[in-house]
C-alpha cells in the first residue's frame, strides 16, 4: 500500500523500512509504524477472531481498547497491535483462529448465537450431570485468546524507578502540556506522562486551524502541539515520559505507570511509581462506539482510527467510505479523508442539530451528502465490509450504500479511569453526555477535553488553571492568578453538547456492546429480564467489559443502555467499576529488577568450603548438613564422642540497659528476672497473651541495669518492637540494642570441647572455674574478646562463644586449627536437630503450635507466678490454663519394635479418630533406636501408653509407646563435665 | 430449550414480620436462608442486603475449594462442603461450574513438607484424597513450574489434593438466591439494617431503612461488617480484625495451568479460571481497613513471586486487580455461635479468606442451629467462647501472620 | 505512597515502613481479679470501627518507636482526632 508521505502530521518515516514476519510470510513496514498500521499497510483486514462466535475482527480503534487486534508476537500472547511499535524481525501471529483469520474453521460459531443467550452455561450445561466434564473440556478449549508455552522465557530488560515530583500531569495533550508548563513556570518539579510515543493528543494529527491569538499568527493544531512540546523540552524542571502508560492511582497521590523503551534505552519496559504532591489528570477522550448490527465487521472503524491512520501513518483506510458520526471531529475527518482521495458516499450524523456550520459548509462545497438524525443500521459483508444500511433513528427510512469502510462513532467519552482509581466521584452530565468528576480527591485536578471542552483555547486555559491549582497545593501562593484564569476560562467556549445516546433501530442480536466477550445489546436485555438490576451485576452476568480491553468499548455504553431499558429502577446512571492496571501490564514489567535478598553469617564461606549444604532459613542462609548423608550420622556421632562446631550466629542477641531494664525484662519473660546474675546465665521463655510459647533464650547481667540476652533466630527481628510494645504505656527509662548482626556465635560442643578451647586462651575454663550454666568474658589469643556461655542444647559439654562479627572468621579458623588434631568437624542444623531431640528440647514451631502453652510443653516450671505487679505477658493465661483439661501435650515416644524405622514427621496418632501428631522423629544413633516427640491428647500422655501411628502414605500402621524425656543422658551428667 | 429468561429471584415487599431475618446477602446468608426453607420448612425469611447480593466477599473471592484442612474439627466440615457443589448444582438446577481440577500446594523447605505430611495424613485418615508429590511430580502436574534450585524458595515438593478445584462464585450467589426465592425467601436488596432490638435477653425486632421487622431470630452474616455491626448494634465485641484482601487476573489464555497452585513461602496462589484468566492473590496489608482498595505494593509483589515459580507468566499481562474484606480471627477459624448471650441472635463470621469453600455447608448447619435453637455438633468447636478459654483452634500451625506480632 | 503514616520522630513516611499495633485499648489491666471475659476483651477483641480510630503503630524501618495516630479505616488516610 502506498504511503502519503508529505503530510505535516506524519509520524512515520516511509523511507526507513522494517521487515517482519506474519503467518510465515515476510512483510515490510516503516519506522514509526505500530504493528497494527504495518499489518494494515500489508492489506491485513481481519486481525483475528472473536472469543465466542469466532467473528472476524479488524482494526477498530488506534488505542487498543478491545481485543480485536490482539496478536501473538515472538511467543507473547495478547499483544495490542495498535499500541506496540513495530520492530525489525518481529514474528507476528493471529490469535483464536484455526488455520488463518480469513478462513477460520470455527467461523460457524457465529450462527450459534441463538443457543448462547446471556449466562447460558449456568442454565443448561449441567444436565445431565455426567455430561458436565465433557462441557468443561469444551469451555476450557474455547476460552482464552492467546496461547503461551509453559517453557516460555521472557526476554528483555525490565527496570523500575521511583521518582518524586511536585506535580504529576497525566496526559500530554494540549491541556496536559499547558498544565505542565504552568506548574514548571512556578519553579516546581513536574513529571508529565503520555501514553503515545509523542506529545500532542488530539492536536497532533489535525491540520484544522488553531485560533487564538493575540499574536494573530495562523497555525494549525498540529503546529501548535509541536510548539508546546518544544517549550516543554526546554523547560528545565519538567521530566517528560512518552510511551508511558499510566496504570494506577492510589491514595496520597501515588501514581504508577510503565514506560516502553526504545532502541537507545537501557530497558524494554520500566515500571514507575511516582510520588507527587499534586496531580493533574488531562487524559482527554476516547470514542463512544455506535451500536448497530454487525458494528464489529472489519472495515468498520472509529473516527480517530480512520483519521489518524491517514494523518499520522499516511495510510488511507479504504477507497469508498460511509460515515456515521455524532461529533464534529467526525465531520473534520470526513473532509480530511475526502481531500486525501477517499470517496465518501454519505455522512450520517445522529445529531439533529448543533454541528459546526463551517464544517457543514465545507461538506456542501465538496457535494458530500449529509443526513441529520441518521445512523448506521446494519453493516453487510460476509467477512469484511461490503455495504451498509443507514436509517433514521426511528427506523422509518432506510438507505443502502456500497462501501469498504464505515467510519462510525457515536461521539466522545472521557478517559476517567485515573480519576476513578483515585476515588473521585463521577456523575452523569446530561449536557455533555459525559461522566464528569463531581468530587475530586484532595490535590487532584482534571483539565481539557475530558471535561467536555472542544475549543483549543478553552482546553489550554483549563490546563493552565489545573497547573496553577496544582502548583498552589505545593505551597506557592497563586490565589490571584487562579482567580484570573478561572475568569478567563469562563469567558471562553464552555463544554459542548454531546450527542444523545442512541442505538440503531435493530433487535440487537448482532449489535456488539463488548467485542472482547462477544456481548450483544440483546444479551443485556436478557440479563435485565433475568432480574439483574445494577450495571455491575449485568457486567458480571454477561461478562461485558471484563476482557483484555479493560472495558474501553462498553465502559460508557453499558450504564447508559441499562438505564434506558431499566427506567423503573429509578437508579442514577452509574459508571461501572474501573480497576487497575488501566492498561494490561506484563508481570515482567511489574516485577522489575527483582533481587533475591538473604543474609549470610560471617562464617558463611568457611562452612561452604567445608561442604556445607546451604539452605534458606528465614532471612538467613545456613548450613543444613556437611555430607550427602541426610541422617548426618558422622556429624552427630562426632559431637557425642569428640567435638564439633556449629555456626549459631543467627541467634538473636540484644543488650538492654537503663534504670527500668529489669522491669521491661520482667514484663516479657515469664521467669523471675530479678535473679539474673553476672556469672550465670538464666534460661527463660517469652509467651504471647495466650500463654503460648513465643521465644526462649538466656539472659545474663553484665553490669548494673545492663543485660545481654539471646532469642531464637526467628524472633530476632521482632524482639525490640515486642519489648517496646509491652512497655508502650509505661514511662520506663531503658534502651535496647539489637546486636544480632554485630556478634557471631560459635557453638563448640562435645566431650573434647574444653581441650580445643584451652589451646586458645589463658582463661581458666576448667569445670570448677567455669561450670555448667556459667558466663565468662575473656580474650582468645589475648586479642579477640569473647562472651562465653556454657549451654546444653545438644546435650554435651559445650561453650557458646559470642564474638564481634569482624573477628568471627578468624576465631572460626583458630578453632578449626586447634581442633584439627582431635578431628574437630562442622555440624549443621540437621545434626543439631537430632542432638537436641535426644535431649527432649523443643524447637518453637516444630514441637509447638500457635496454640501450645508452656504447660502443654511441660515447661510450666519456667513461669514465676509471684510477680503479678510485673503484669507479665501471658501470665494471666498461664494461670487460667494451668489445670485446663483437653489440651494437646508434648510427649516423647519410642517404637514398640526398636528395630523398626521411625515414623515420618507429621504422621498422625489415631484411634477411631485423630488424637495427635508426630512433631519430629529420628533414628537415634546414641540409643540405636528411633525416638520421637509428639503433641497428643492428654489421655495418651502417660508413660507406656500405646500410640497408633498413621502416615501420609496411608500404608501400614506403626506402633510406639510413650516414654519419659530426655531420651539421652536424663540426669544431664554430660553437660557438667 | 431457550425460552425467555425468567427472573432468577423476585422482588417482594418488606413485611413487618418474619420468622428469621438474615443480615447480609452474601453466600453464608443466602445459603442459610435456602436451607432454613428447604430443610426446616421455615417460610417467612428475609435476607437483608445493603447493596446487591454478592456485592461483598461473595463476588470478590477467587472461589478455590478444597477439603484438606489441618484439624479434625475442620476436616469433616470442609469435606462435606466440597461434596456439596455437584449436589447443589443439581438441586438448584443452576450450574455452579464446579471445576474439579485439584490443588497443588508447594513446599519450599523440609519443615513445610513435614507440616504438609501432617495435613495429608489427617486428610487421608478421614478418607479425603491427598498425597505428597515430589518436585518431579509437581512439574508433571504443572509443567510451567520452575523446579530449579536457583530461585528464592526452591520447591521441595508439594501436597496434591485431586478432589479440590474452583467454582464460579457468582453462579453460587445467583443459584442460591434463585433456590431460596423459589422456596419463598424474600431477598431485599438495597436495604440497610440500622438496629437490632433486644428485650429481656431476647431478639424482638430489626430496624431497617425500609421499616421495622418483628422477628425472633436474627443471623449476623454481614461478612466484613459483622464485627462492626455486632458492636454498634448489640455492644458485643468480637475478636476480629477486618482487612482488605486482594486478588487479580491476567488476560485470558488458552489452557496453561491444569490445577490450582499455591505457595505459602511466596504468599501466592494461581489458577486458571474457566474464562482462561490466571487468577492469583493471597495478600492482605496487615492493618484493619474497610477500603477494599488495592495497592501498588501488592500487584508488584505478586508479579515478583510468580516470576520465580511460574516464570512463563512473565510474558503475560495483569488485567485487573480488586480487593474485598476479610474478617480475620486470632486463630484463622470462624465464629459460629448463637443464643449466647442473646436468645435468638446468631453469628456466622470471622471467616477470613475461607468463607467461600465452606459457605454452602455452613448454611446448612447454621440453618439447623437456627431452626432447633441447639448448636449442631459440627459447629460446636467454633464457639466464640473459645477465645476467652484460651482454646484457639489449630488451623494455622504457626502464629498468624496478620496480627501485630507475626 | 498509598498509605502514609506520620511518625512523631521521622515525619510522614510510606506506610510499609511501619507495623500496625492494634486499636488503642488503654494500659494493661491488673492481673488481680481479671476475669476471662475481661482478659479476652483486652487481648483479642476489637471494636472494628468503620471510621476514625485511635491506634498504635511502630516505625519498624525507621526510628523504632511506638506511637498512636488517628486513622480513618474507610479511607486509609490519617485523620484528626474526633471528639
Amino acid at each position: 500500500m502506498n504511503r502519503l508521505n508529505r503530510l505535516p502530521t506524519l509520524r512515520v518515516n516511509p523511507s526507513e523500512k522494517l521487515t517482519f514476519n506474519y503467518i510465515g510470510s515476510s512483510c515490510q513496514g516503516v519506522k514509526g509504524d505500530t504493528v497494527a498500521t504495518a499489518l494494515y499497510a500489508n492489506d491485513v483486514r481481519i486481525f483475528g477472531r472473536s472469543l465466542k462466535y469466532h467473528r472476524p475482527r479488524g482494526l477498530y480503534s488506534m488505542d487498543g481498547e478491545c481485543s480485536n487486534c490482539c496478536v501473538e508476537i515472538d511467543g507473547i500472547p495478547n499483544v495490542r497491535a495498535e499500541t506496540t511499535l513495530l520492530r525489525n524481525g518481529m514474528n507476528i501471529r493471529p490469535q483464536n483462529v484455526r488455520k488463518s483469520p480469513d478462513t477460520d474453521i470455527m467461523g460457524f460459531m457465529d450462527k450459534m448465537d441463538w443457543a448462547m443467550p446471556a449466562g447460558f452455561y449456568y442454565r443448561c450445561m449441567h444436565k445431565p450431570a455426567k455430561l458436565w466434564p465433557f462441557f468443561l473440556k469444551q469451555i476450557r478449549k474455547a476460552a482464552g485468546l492467546g496461547r503461551i508455552s509453559p517453557d516460555f522465557h521472557m526476554k528483555g530488560r525490565y527496570d523500575e524507578i521511583y521518582p518524586n515530583a511536585d506535580v504529576c500531569v497525566i496526559g500530554g495533550g494540549a491541556a496536559g502540556m499547558t498544565a505542565a508548563l504552568t506548574a514548571a513556570g512556578q519553579g516546581l518539579r513536574v513529571i508529565l506522562l503520555e501514553s503515545r510515543p509523542w506529545l500532542g493528543g488530539f492536536f497532533d494529527y489535525r491540520t484544522a486551524e488553531y485560533t487564538p491569538s493575540q499574536e494573530g499568527i495562523s497555525r494549525t493544531l498540529c503546529e501548535r502541539a509541536r510548539e508546546l512540546s518544544e517549550q516543554l523540552e526546554n523547560a528545565p524542571n519538567v521530566r517528560t515520559f512518552v510511551h508511558t502508560a499510566m496504570i494506577g492511582a492510589y491514595s496520597n497521590n501515588l501514581i504508577t505507570a510503565f514506560q516502553t523503551g526504545n532502541k537507545s534505552d537501557a530497558f524494554d519496559e520500566r515500571y514507575m511509581e511516582i510520588r507527587a504532591k499534586s496531580v493533574v489528570v488531562a487524559t482527554g477522550c476516547i470514542e463512544r462506539p455506535l451500536l448497530f448490527d454487525n458494528n464489529d465487521r472489519p472495515g468498520v472503524m472509529q473516527v480517530g482510527c480512520a483519521h489518524r491512520l491517514a494523518q499520522t501513518y499516511g495510510l488511507l483506510p479504504g477507497e469508498n467510505a460511509v460515515f456515521s458520526v455524532g461529533h464534529d471531529l467526525g465531520l473534520e475527518a470526513v473532509l480530511d479523508l475526502y481531500d486525501m482521495g477517499v470517496s465518501v458516499a454519505c455522512v450520517a450524523d445522529v445529531r439533529e442539530d448543533g454541528q459546526d456550520p463551517h464544517l457543514l459548509e465545507k461538506l456542501t462545497e465538496r457535494k458530500i451528502p449529509f443526513m441529520r438524525g441518521w445512523t448506521a443500521h446494519t453493516a453487510h459483508g460476509s467477512k469484511t465490509l461490503e455495504k451498509v444500511t443507514l436509517s433514521t433513528l426511528s427506523g422509518a427510512q432506510h438507505r443502502e450504500f456500497d462501501c469498504d469502510t464505515l467510519v462510525a462513532s457515536a461521539g466522545l467519552t472521557p478517559v476517567t479511569g485515573p480519576l476513578t482509581l483515585a476515588q473521585a466521584k463521577l456523575a452523569y452530565d446530561n449536557h455533555t453526555g459525559f461522566f464528569l468528576p463531581e468530587k475530586l480527591p484532595e490535590k487532584m485536578y482534571a483539565a481539557g477535553r475530558m471535561l467536555g471542552l472542544q475549543s483549543p483555547l478553552s482546553i489550554e486555559t483549563s490546563g493552565k488553571l489545573a497547573g496553577l491549582s496544582a502548583a498552589a497545593d505545593c505551597g506557592t501562593s497563586l490565589e490571584h492568578e487562579i482567580k484570573q484564569t478561572r475568569e478567563e476560562l469562563r469567558n471562553l467556549a464552555g463544554p459542548v453538547r454531546g450527542s444523545k445516546f442512541v442505538t440503531a433501530p435493530v433487535r440487537g442480536q448482532k449489535s456488539f456492546i463488548c467485542f472482547d466477550e462477544d456481548t450483544t445489546v440483546k444479551n443485556i436485555d436478557q440479563a435485565i429480564q433475568a432480574g439483574f438490576d445494577a450495571p455491575e451485576l449485568i457486567k458480571r452476568f454477561t461478562a461485558a467489559g471484563t476482557g483484555p480491553g479493560q472495558g474501553g468499548i462498553p465502559g460508557h455504553n453499558l450504564p447508559l443502555l441499562v438505564s434506558q431499558w431499566h427506567t423503573d429502577s429509578g437508579l442514577a446512571v452509574q459508571p461501572t467499576t474501573v480497576r487497575p492496571p488501566l492498561v494490561p501490564t506484563y508481570l515482567a514489567t511489574y516485577a522489575g529488577a527483582k533481587h533475591d535478598m538473604c543474609k549470610r553469617t560471617p562464617a558463611y564461606e568457611s562452612q561452604k568450603k567445608a561442604g556445607g549444604v546451604m539452605q534458606r532459613a528465614g532471612v538467613w542462609k545456613r548450613a543444613r548438613r556437611f555430607s550427602d548423608d541426610i541422617r548426618c550420622q558422622e556429624e552427630v556421632e562426632n559431637v557425642r564422642s569428640n567435638v564439633g562446631i556449629l555456626d549459631a550466629s543467627t541467634l538473636g542477641k540484644f543488650r538492654i540497659f537503663g534504670p527500668d531494664a529489669l522491669r521491661a525484662l520482667e514484663r516479657v519473660y515469664v521467669g523471675d528476672m530479678s535473679k539474673v546474675s553476672e556469672a550465670k546465665i538464666r534460661y527463660s521463655a517469652m509467651c504471647n497473651e495466650d500463654g503460648c510459647l513465643l521465644d526462649d533464650g538466656v539472659v545474663v547481667r553484665r553490669g548494673e541495669n545492663d543485660y545481654y540476652f539471646t532469642t531464637s533466630t526467628g524472633r530476632a527481628g521482632q524482639t525490640v518492637e515486642w519489648i517496646r510494645y509491652h512497655a508502650r504505656y509505661e514511662n520506663w527509662d531503658f534502651s535496647i540494642v539489637n546486636l544480632t548482626d554485630a556478634f557471631g556465635v560459635i557453638n563448640l560442643a562435645g566431650p573434647n570441647a574444653r581441650k580445643v578451647l584451652e589451646k586458645l586462651t589463658d582463661a581458666d575454663v576448667s569445670n570448677a572455674a567455669f561450670p555448667f550454666a556459667g558466663y565468662r568474658e575473656f580474650a582468645i589469643r589475648d586479642t579477640i574478646p569473647v562472651r562465653v556461655m556454657r549451654l546444653g542444647f545438644v546435650g554435651e559439654l559445650s561453650f557458646e562463644l559470642h564474638v564481634p562479627s569482624s573477628f568471627m572468621q578468624t576465631l572460626w579458623e583458630l578453632i578449626e586449627d586447634a581442633g584439627k588434631p582431635l578431628g574437630i568437624r562442622n555440624f549443621g542444623l540437621e545434626a543439631q536437630n537430632l542432638l537436641r531431640m535426644e535431649k527432649g528440647h523443643v524447637i518453637i514451631g516444630s514441637e509447638s503450635e500457635q496454640r501450645t502453652t508452656l504447660h502443654d510443653l511441660g515447661l510450666g516450671f519456667l513461669w514465676y507466678r509471684d510477680k503479678p505487679q510485673a503484669k507479665t505477658v501471658g501470665a494471666v493465661a498461664l494461670r487460667q490454663t494451668e489445670h485446663q483439661e483437653g489440651r494437646l501435650k508434648l510427649i516423647g515416644f519410642r517404637m514398640e519394635d526398636a528395630s523398626s524405622r521411625s515414623p515420618k514427621d507429621g504422621s498422625v496418632i489415631v484411634d477411631s479418630t485423630i488424637r495427635g501428631y508426630v512433631c519430629s522423629a529420628r533414628h537415634s544413633f546414641a540409643l540405636n533406636e528411633p525416638i520421637g516427640m509428639a503433641l497428643a491428647e492428654p489421655q495418651l500422655a502417660d508413660t507406656d501408653t500405646r500410640l497408633e501411628i498413621f502416615e501420609d502414605s496411608g500404608d501400614d500402621r506403626l506402633y510406639a509407646k510413650v516414654v519419659p524425656m530426655p531420651f539421652y543422658d536424663p540426669e544431664g551428667e554430660k553437660l557438667r563435665i | 430449550m431457550f425460552r425467555k429468561s425468567e427472573r432468577l429471584w423476585g422482588k417482594a415487599p418488606l413485611m413487618s414480620d418474619y420468622d428469621a431475618v438474615i443480615i447480609g446477602g452474601g453466600l453464608h446468608g443466602l445459603a442459610t436462608a435456602y436451607y432454613l426453607a428447604r430443610n426446616h420448612g421455615m417460610k417467612n425469611i428475609a435476607v437483608i442486603e445493603k447493596r446487591h447480593i454478592g456485592f461483598g466477599g461473595a463476588g470478590r473471592n477467587t472461589a478455590i475449594v478444597r477439603a484438606n484442612q489441618r484439624t479434625k474439627e475442620n476436616l469433616s466440615l470442609y469435606k462435606e462442603g466440597l461434596e456439596l457443589w455437584p449436589k447443589l448444582t443439581a438441586e438448584l438446577d443452576y450450574n455452579l461450574m464446579f471445576y474439579n481440577c485439584g490443588n497443588l500446594n508447594l513446599a519450599h523447605s523440609e519443615a513445610a513438607l513435614s507440616a504438609m505430611r501432617m495435613q495429608v495424613a489427617s486428610a487421608r485418615f478421614f478418607g479425603i484424597e491427598s498425597h505428597i508429590a515430589d518436585p518431579k511430580e509437581c512439574k508433571e502436574l504443572v509443567p510451567a513450574l520452575n523446579i530449579s534450585e536457583d530461585i528464592t524458595y526452591p520447591i521441595f515438593g508439594g501436597m496434591y489434593h485431586p478432589p479440590g478445584g474452583i467454582v464460579r462464585h457468582d453462579a453460587v450467589v445467583w443459584g442460591l438466591a434463585k433456590g431460596a426465592a423459589k422456596l419463598g425467601v424474600h431477598i431485599h436488596q438495597g436495604t440497610e439494617v440500622l438496629g437490632i432490638n433486644v428485650e429481656k435477653g431476647k431478639i424482638t425486632s430489626v430496624e431497617t431503612d425500609q421499616g421495622t421487622i418483628s422477628t425472633p431470630r436474627v443471623l449476623n452474616a454481614a461478612g466484613g461488617y459483622s464485627a462492626s455491626l455486632s458492636y454498634k448494634m448489640l455492644g458485643i465485641h468480637l475478636p476480629v480484625s477486618v482487612l482488605t484482601i486482594q486478588a487479580m487476573v491476567t488476560q485470558p489464555l488458552k489452557p496453561l495451568l491444569d490445577h490450582v497452585v499455591s505457595s505459602g513461602a511466596y504468599h501466592c496462589y494461581a489458577n486458571q479460571t474457566l474464562k482462561g484468566e490466571i487468577a492469583t492473590g493471597a495478600h492482605m496489608d496487615p492493618w484493619p481497613n474497610y477500603t477494599t482498595q488495592t495497592t501498588a505494593h501488592y500487584i508488584k509483589h505478586q508479579a515478583e513471586a510468580l516470576s520465580e515459580f511460574l516464570p512463563c507468566l512473565r510474558g503475560v499481562r495483569f488485567m485487573r486487580i480488586w480487593g474485598g474484606l476479610a474478617d480475620m480471627t486470632p486463630d484463622m477459624a470462624p465464629i459460629m455461635d448463637g443464643n449466647d448471650p442473646i436468645e435468638g441472635y446468631y453469628t456466622d463470621c470471622g471467616w477470613g479468606y475461607f468463607g467461600f469453600k465452606s459457605a454452602a455447608v455452613t448454611g446448612k448447619y447454621m440453618a439447623q442451629f437456627m431452626a432447633d435453637g441447639e448448636c449442631p455438633d459440627m459447629l460446636r468447636p467454633f464457639t466464640l467462647r473459645r477465645f476467652e478459654q484460651h482454646r484457639l483452634m489449630g488451623e494455622m500451625a504457626g502464629t498468624v501472620v496478620y496480627s501485630p506480632w507475626n | 505512597m498509598a498509605l502514609t503514616i506520620t511518625c512523631p520522630i521521622c515525619g510522614r513516611r510510606n506506610g510499609y515502613e511501619f507495623r500496625f499495633g492494634g486499636e488503642d485499648k488503654g494500659a494493661r489491666p491488673d492481673e488481680e481479679g481479671l476475669s476471662p471475659e475481661d482478659w479476652c476483651d483486652y487481648t483479642h477483641n476489637n471494636t472494628c470501627i468503620a471510621g476514625i480510630q485511635k491506634e498504635w503503630w511502630y516505625h519498624r524501618d525507621g526510628c523504632g518507636s511506638w506511637f498512636t495516630i488517628h486513622r480513618n479505616t474507610i479511607t486509609n488516610l490519617e485523620a484528626e482526632a474526633t471528639a
